[in-house]
């Protein structure tokens, strides 16, 4: 019995160990669980946890480095920076009603606009939102004093455009302006949104060049996203500076001519003479020391952001679009300009001599008397050499000369034309430049697909574009890069703005390339001809442009040309370089509806040689 | 020699893993340090070692303390604790939505803590009567009886996670009390139903959904519901190996880690001190409820057994949770890890336990 109850309770001794055991079972199993999971996140994902955790903390900020400035060839700054504030408010505070509703009276901006500044910029969600860049010092100061009013805003420092000369050489500059959705797409992937980006001018063409690159700050934060400390920081690399070749002054007085030349017309009747454009290129070299076009845009209204207002108005029609740079965006029947070129393509065929005569009697036959075509001086010229006719700008001659041509059927007037550069660029480094248009059999086949009648290339073409007149397109660039052919017998320079870069501390940094010079196979003695003819434009007394140089003691060569554009004003003309014996300056001079070459364009050049040249007589403006 | 033979009926072994797991708790919240700004970075480490000493104080107590007498007086403790309960609710402080703490001066008690002791006093007292063969559904009904009505007090506050340590604890005791599988068996179903009709009749709060949501699709929401998860998982996978170091954890010291202090202070183990320190410590409890549970095993009476045993499902079921939740294996509740988080009442509770074991392994023979 005694065995009995020893053995029942040794029973309950077992049992209860058993039980134990499988609690102690249980919590192995747990823990061995615990144990395995640290294993796999720890041993085998160790490493892309340790990425998440510095992705965390870590918060890389790009530094913007500082715009390369723009400087005149004599390093007189055209385009600079300057410190300004920029408020922004942090992503947190968007929502806040009163907030916006006091930045909106401090600023004077209506709410919603501050609200669809805030929102439509998609910038990183953590990143401060630009409400205003540019903002007063004493906003600014306003600001910092009521701190406690306007929580989330902060002030930046954040450099802008400057142009210490105003609007000069607006068109040559260019102008910065945010980065579109386009853009950060296309381009090169450092840049990001909200950052400037050149648009026109050489901040486009040389974008690379005076963005220099970003610099990038390590910051540290905590979960509240705030920043507790630089981890390191990589100095943005600021960009360079360009030189151009511009001159400040001359480009000033150019500017100031091209008004002259535009009033000019307007007191003469013309009250559409309201665009145009002069270059003006050292003929030696391509390089361009002047170069503007009317009616310009004030650079500055987009530092810090355009406003729409002024982006409409920039962009209406009826404004003629200040923003285009019609030197090398707008291309014109050149008129008479264009006879250097009919007579270099009357040489070199050999259709005719330098002494060769053509008679003019007012109306011209050549075709046929069914195609009766008037010379602009309908009692004519009577028998004129090729340096008569030029002189008088004789059209009679040149429909003679290009109706010979015409019939040896090889389309050379179009070919002497391209061989002096036209209907193609000329390869300035600026941006948006047009080649204007060289027409001919094929072009006017393909032009009028559509009306079969109008397809065939006929004598009339020929002689019509002998004269600058009809589909023949060339811009004010090309007009005085043909003109510089002449002036440096045959060499044809490539124009160009940029004459070196330097870095910010003036030492040169980069080459610019400058091409060797193409010359073209025309004999200096043709060039020699046709120059005797333009310099008598200025100087005898039935010259085109000799009202225009009365009195001016340095031989010029020059042409003036007047073209009609259907339902327009005539375009004034005028192309010339000086002294004619070492040419140094090449100009062109446009103005739309501004009536005739020799009475405004002209006029509006010798405005620019007298500076030039230190010629005080401004009796050529006066007349 | 009265000293002596004392000394030999000391369980050194739990002492020490005991003061190991304290001590390396201390060093962890001392390597977090502030919590804000500004705050002084040693605050809680030195509460933490007033409550340890406290802790060792009520430890050493038990030492003297027959546990056997408490038996006596386990209705007055399991009423008092109940009464504890019901006060909380009419006038707790409330804290991320629940009411959990009573202020006493500058120190805030969580009576939930405590009651996970006297529930497992009450039960063991309760069951020792079985002696091992706890064949009776009636016994057993009332066992679950006396446990439910803290739980559902627990729930109200609410505080789920600790409502469960209870329903382990029960388990726990009822298993070393000999229930038959059967009615073990019949007890999860229900269990389980229970469960279902919670989620079916959306008594969960909305936070707690969230957890669940979370819990079974980690990668949900990971700036909103599911931020501590990941910001916690970020910590320990990225301490690797051998950790980040002390005072070195990222997670920890720039704020990514919520409640790191307390609920989270494994994450920060993990990450400073990496698979090596946290393995280490998972070894530390697996010895301590190994030697837990042989103490039990070698008490003298039941009473002792099912003490030893509802203390170890107590701690099992808290690390599982803890640990757990902190690597993504669990769901987030606010439940402590035993001697490691910061928290009096927690300390104050698991130092009472140890103090019972000891008190069992020195009367193992008497």
């Amino acid at each position: 019995m005694d065995d009995v109850i020893k053995d029942k309770e040794q029973r309950i001794e077992d049992r209860t160990i058993i039980r134990v055991d499988v609690l102690v079972a249980i919590v192995f199993i747990a823990l061995a669980v615990i144990v395995v999971r640290l294993w796999y996140l720890q041993a085998i994902n160790g490493e892309k946890y340790k990425v998440f955790a510095e992705e965390n903390r870590i918060r890389s900020i790009p530094v913007r480095a500082p715009r390369g400035k723009i400087l005149d060839r004599d390093r007189r700054p055209l385009a600079v920076n300057r410190l300004a504030f920029t408020m922004t408010l942090i992503p947190e505070k968007m929502d806040d009603e009163k907030l916006l509703k006091r930045i909106s009276e401090l600023l004077e901006i209506p709410i919603d606009v501050i609200e669809e500044r805030i929102e439509s910029k998609r910038v990183d969600p953590l990143m401060p939102r630009v409400i205003k860049r540019d903002v007063s010092p004493e906003t600014v100061a306003y600001v910092k004093e009521h701190s406690d009013k306007f929580p989330g805003v902060e002030i930046i420092d954040d450099p802008i455009r400057d142009y210490p000369r105003g609007t000069l050489a607006s068109h040559v500059l260019g102008y910065l302006s945010e980065i579109s959705d386009e853009e950060l797409e296309n381009e090169e992937p450092e840049y990001l949104l909200g950052d400037l980006i050149g648009k026109n001018g050489v901040e486009n063409q040389y974008e690379d060049v005076l963005s220099g690159s970003k610099g990038v700050q390590l910051l540290e934060v905590n979960a509240g996203n705030v920043a507790l400390r630089t981890l390191k920081k990589e100095e943005p690399d600021p960009g360079n500076d360009l030189v151009l070749t511009l001159d400040a002054e001359i480009q000033e007085v150019a500017e100031r001519a091209l008004q002259k030349g535009m009033d000019l017309a307007k007191k003469d009747g013309f009250k559409n003479a309201r665009a145009g454009a002069i270059v003006v290129m050292d003929p030696n070299n391509g390089e361009i020391l002047a170069m503007t076009s009317l009616p310009t845009y004030d650079p500055r209204i987009f530092s810090g952001g355009i406003s729409e207002a002024d982006w409409a108005i920039l962009n209406d029609e009826n404004n003629l679009y200040p923003l285009n740079n019609r030197a090398l965006m707008s291309s014109y029947p050149p008129g008479s300009t264009f006879k250097i070129v009919t007579s270099v393509a009357g040489l070199r065929t050999g259709v005719m001599s330098s002494r060769s005569r053509f008679t003019c009697t007012g109306g011209w036959t050549g075709w046929g008397k069914r195609w009766l075509k008037w010379c602009w001086k309908r009692s004519g010229h009577g028998s004129r050499n090729l340096e008569e006719a030029l002189t008088v700008s004789c059209d009679s001659y040149f429909y003679d000369v290009s109706y010979l041509i015409h019939k040896r059927g090889k389309e050379e007037l179009q070919l002497w034309s391209r061989k002096m550069g036209l209907g193609a660029n000329t390869g300035i480094d600026l941006p948006g430049e047009t080649g204007g248009r060289i027409p001919d059999k094929k072009w006017k086949a393909e032009f009028n697909k559509a009306w079969p009648e109008n397809q065939t290339w006929f004598p009339g073409d020929t002689v019509n574009m002998a004269i600058g007149q009809g589909d023949l397109l060339i811009s004010p660039l090309q007009l005085v890069s043909i003109y510089s052919i002449i002036a440096n017998d045959g060499r044809i320079p490539r124009p160009h703005v940029v004459k070196e870069v330097i870095t910010t501390d003036g030492m040169k940094a980069m080459a610019v390339e400058t091409e060797e010079m193409v010359k073209i196979d025309v004999p200096a003695s043709d060039f020699k001809a046709i120059e005797r003819g333009l310099k008598k434009v200025t100087t005898v007394a039935d010259g085109t442009a000799a009202g225009a140089f009365i009195g001016f003691p340095i031989p010029v060569a020059g042409k003036t040309g007047t073209s009609e554009v259907a339902g327009k004003d005539d375009y004034a003309f005028f192309a010339a370089y000086a002294p004619v014996d070492d040419p140094k300056y090449a100009i062109s001079v446009v103005i739309e509806q501004g009536g005739h070459g020799g009475s405004v364009a002209g006029p509006a050049a010798r405005e620019v040689f007298d500076y030039l040249f230190g010629i005080e007589d401004k009796a050529g403006m006066k007349r | 020699m009265i000293l002596g033979s004392r000394v030999r009926k000391i369980e050194f072994g739990i002492m020490f893993i005991t003061l190991s797991l304290i001590v390396f708790g201390i060093l962890m919240i001392y390597s977090i340090g502030a919590i804000s700004d500004g705050d002084d970075p040693l605050h809680f480490a030195k509460r933490q070692l007033l409550w340890a000493f406290f802790g060792i104080g009520i430890m050493g107590g038990m030492v003297f303390l027959d546990y056997s007498k408490l038996k006596a007086y386990f209705p007055l403790i399991y009423g008092g604790i109940i009464l504890l309960l019901l006060t909380i609710i009419l006038f707790g402080k409330s804290t991320l939505g629940a009411q959990r703490w009573i202020s006493i001066g500058s120190f805030q008690l969580q009576p939930s803590e405590f009651a996970k002791l006297a529930i497992i006093i009450a039960l063991a007292a309760f069951l020792e009567r079985s002696e091992g063969k706890l064949h009776d559904v009636k016994t057993v009904i009332q066992a679950i009886g006396i446990t439910i009505v803290p739980i559902l007090l627990i729930i109200m506050q609410p505080d789920l996670g600790t409502a469960l340590v209870f329903v382990f604890i029960l388990i726990g005791i009822l298993i070393s009390a000999g229930i038959k599988v059967k009615h073990l068996a019949v007890i999860l179903i229900v269990g389980l139903l229970l469960v279902a009709m919670v989620f079916q009749f959306n008594i969960l709060k909305d936070y707690q959904q969230t957890r669940l949501v979370v819990f079974l699709n980690p990668d949900i929401d990971p700036s909103g519901g599911g931020y501590n998860l990941r910001q916690s998982m970020i910590a320990i996978g990225s301490g690797g190996i051998f950790g980040k170091g002390l005072f070195s954890g990222t997670q920890s010291r720039l704020n990514f880690i919520p409640e790191r202090h307390t609920d989270f202070i494994f994450s920060v183990i993990g990450e400073e001190l990496g698979l090596v320190g946290g393995g280490l410590l998972v070894l530390g409890f697996f010895l301590l409820l190994t030697r837990t549970l042989a103490i039990g095993a070698n008490s003298r009476n039941h009473f002792g057994l099912l003490l030893a045993t509802g203390i170890t499902s107590m701690w099992a079921f808290q690390v599982l949770i803890n640990i757990g939740m902190t690597i993504g294996i669990m769901p987030i509740t606010g439940i402590p890890l035993p001697f490691i988080s910061y928290g009096g009442s927690s300390m104050m509770t698991n130092m009472f336990a140890v103090g019972l074991l000891l008190s069992i392994y020195a009367r193992r023979f008497s």
